[in-house]
């Protein structure tokens, strides 16, 4: 008899829980697409400077997943197979920019790419300006969020069991034939689902980008500009598209997602 | 033709160790062993998909151990198909060929050309090990690894491809090698079959000769003997070493006679339920023929035979005779019997 009163009071407890976590999450959300939402998508139209700093955010995250994909699926590929000598090792590196603080990402990007160093200097040389260009930025954004391409293309391949490639090679594939025509089409959906991912995460970088190029801006650093220059009321339709925006790539992942076939081939 | 010659592989922590044997060519050979005894990795290792630790591997008398998968010219079907799910039953089957009228051919001798346009996904598991085998054989390989490849199917769909897949390698001349758990299997397809035990080669030879003469109690044990006693084996006379001789066997309880090359010392006596004969009357012992009074413990049926459980001097005995005759003898739990078993029945090993 005295577990019902108790069963009860955990329930309420769980829920309880879940509404607070939910309210916390939320609550910033929507008090900006109320205060901001209406007089950011009325900006969008005329806002030239807005424009402006969405489109070269949408370039440089589009660009830097483009060339992510290019040179990431192979390594996770790589990875995944535990082709590499000390895979595990070259694993966590991947990763760890992750668990760097972003300002501290783009302190290690200008010590590595800045005028003063040999990189820097070269790239300077052949009119290629990391420091104060798009492609800082691109830079920056690749350094940030390719390792969660990675990491997740790593995992959707991993979950293509090796033996689809072994049967493809016994009829006749070479190594790279069986990947593409087999791994890369069965992983095809996770590893879109991991460029989305890594495109939206590139889209909401502000730490790294910041220190590597203010200018021209970045739709998160346009709207800390707008907040430090005149105040919240003039940040505020800013962030509100922004945060709009940022339910696209969401939108996607979860129609993906619910997708039909399971998103793991075993035989 | 598949030479191996002391090839080693290792999967993860398991390690086949120095596996030689032939399988000639254009003879089906059979792989028996209990579970995590190496057999798919022996059969990973001939497709090249698996790589090698020693020794090497000889395809069509040529060394193929540094070959890679796609030019050694060997199919290889696993127990759970791995048919690729992006794509359709037809494009499956003639993923490996380009001749189409191959794929359509060997589509309609196994049965599968009725399912072409439907989608992996709504295959049953009979169905997909069909498609996996026709996709294999659609290239026509000249060596056809198996593995486990009728498990999911039907008894009686399971004898109509089994018997198929027998006149198309009978015709094609094609080297099989079939990783099975099924002993009728085994000794009905097999020109040869091998025991695989904790990654060695325990055992080769035709199939009645694994049966009827294990090389070891822990091979006779693992082909399904009912009757493997331990104890000290006689060698009489002068007969030389590793003749077939007539030998005696003291264990467990039980004095016998029988035969093999055995060196004399510790080993092991084997006895087929099928070859002891129960009556009610006493029986001469003789020579040729071991008698053994005892109790019977249990009469179970076993589909129209009886597995007949006997206690002969405290050890266990068991006969498998037909339900007719353990209905005309009148067998009951408790009864006592003569158990006769002729010397050349038990196996001494």
């Amino acid at each position: 008899m005295t577990a019902r009163p108790a069963h009860r009071l955990a329930t309420a407890g769980v829920f309880g829980g879940a509404v607070l976590l939910l309210a916390l999450l939320a609550l910033p959300v929507g008090a900006l697409i109320i205060r901001g939402g209406a007089d950011g998508i009325r900006q969008l139209g005329a806002d030239r400077e807005l424009q402006r700093a969405l489109s070269l955010t949408a370039l440089a995250a589009t660009s830097a997943t483009l060339l992510t994909i290019v040179l990431g699926t192979p390594l996770a590929y790589l990875l995944a197979r535990d082709r590499l000598p000390a895979g595990s090792l070259i694993g966590a590196l991947v990763e760890l920019p992750l668990l760097i603080p972003h300002p501290v990402a783009g302190i290690a990007l200008l010590l590595a790419f800045g005028r003063a160093s040999p990189a820097g200097a070269a790239l300077a040389r052949a009119g290629l300006a990391i420091v104060g260009s798009p492609l800082g930025i691109g830079l920056a954004m690749l350094f940030v969020a390719a390792p969660l391409y990675v990491s997740a293309a790593r995992e959707s391949i991993a979950r293509v069991d090796r033996r689809y490639e072994d049967v493809a090679r016994t009829l006749g594939d070479s190594p790279w034939r069986a990947v593409r025509r087999v791994t890369l089409p069965l992983a095809g959906r996770g590893l879109f689902a991991a460029a989305v991912v890594m495109w939206a995460r590139a889209v909401s970088e502000f730490g790294a980008i910041v220190i590597l190029t203010y200018n021209p801006k970045v739709a998160s650093v346009l709207s800390y500009d707008r907040f430090t220059a005149f105040g919240l009321d003039a940040a505020l339709p800013v962030a509100a598209v922004l945060v709009l925006l940022a339910l696209v790539p969401l939108l996607v992942l979860r129609s993906l997602r619910a997708g039909s076939g399971p998103l793991e081939h075993s035989p | 033709m598949i030479a191996l010659e002391r090839l080693s592989a290792r999967a993860g922590s398991f390690e086949l160790r120095e596996v030689s044997v032939t399988v000639p060519a254009g003879s089906w050979g059979i792989v028996l062993g209990p579970a995590g005894s190496g057999k798919t990795t022996l059969l990973e290792a001939i497709a090249g998909v698996r790589g090698t630790m020693g020794g090497r591997v000889i395809l069509r008398g040529e060394d193929a151990t540094s070959l890679p998968p796609e030019t050694r010219r060997v199919g290889i079907v696993y127990q759970h198909a791995f048919l690729f799910p992006h794509l359709s039953v037809e494009e499956n089957i003639g993923y490996g060929t380009r001749d189409i009228e191959a794929a359509r051919e060997i589509s309609a001798r196994l049965g599968c050309g009725g399912f072409a346009g439907r989608s992996v996904e709504s295959l049953s598991g009979g169905e997909r090990q069909i498609v996996a085998l026709a996709r294999a054989l659609a290239p026509n390989p000249d060596i056809l690894l198996l593995d486990e490849p009728f498990a999911a199917l039907d008894p009686r769909r399971r004898a109509r491809v089994r018997a198929e897949l027998r006149r198309v390698q009978r015709e094609r001349g094609t080297t099989v090698l079939h990783v099975t758990h099924d002993f009728v299997e085994a000794g009905t397809l097999g020109d040869l079959a091998m025991v695989l035990q904790h990654g060695t080669l325990a055992q080769v030879g035709t199939p009645d000769t694994l049966f009827r003469r294990p090389a070891s109690g822990a091979v006779a044990d693992f082909l399904g003997a009912e009757n493997v006693y331990t104890g000290t084996v006689t060698r009489a006379g002068s007969r030389a070493a590793d003749v077939i001789a007539t030998l005696s066997f003291s264990g467990d309880g039980l004095e016998l006679t029988g035969i093999g090359d055995h060196p004399g010392g510790v080993g092991h006596a084997v006895i087929r339920g099928e070859d002891v004969v129960l009556s009610r009357q006493p029986a001469r012992p003789s020579s040729a023929r071991n008698v053994l009074e005892g109790t019977i413990l249990e009469v179970a049926p076993d589909g129209v035979l009886a597995r007949v459980t006997l206690s002969t001097g405290g050890t266990t005995l068991v006969a498998i005779i037909t339900q007719v005759s353990a209905h005309e003898l009148g067998l009951a739990a408790g009864d006592a019997v003569v158990a006769s078993v002729k010397a050349t029945a038990v196996h001494l090993c």
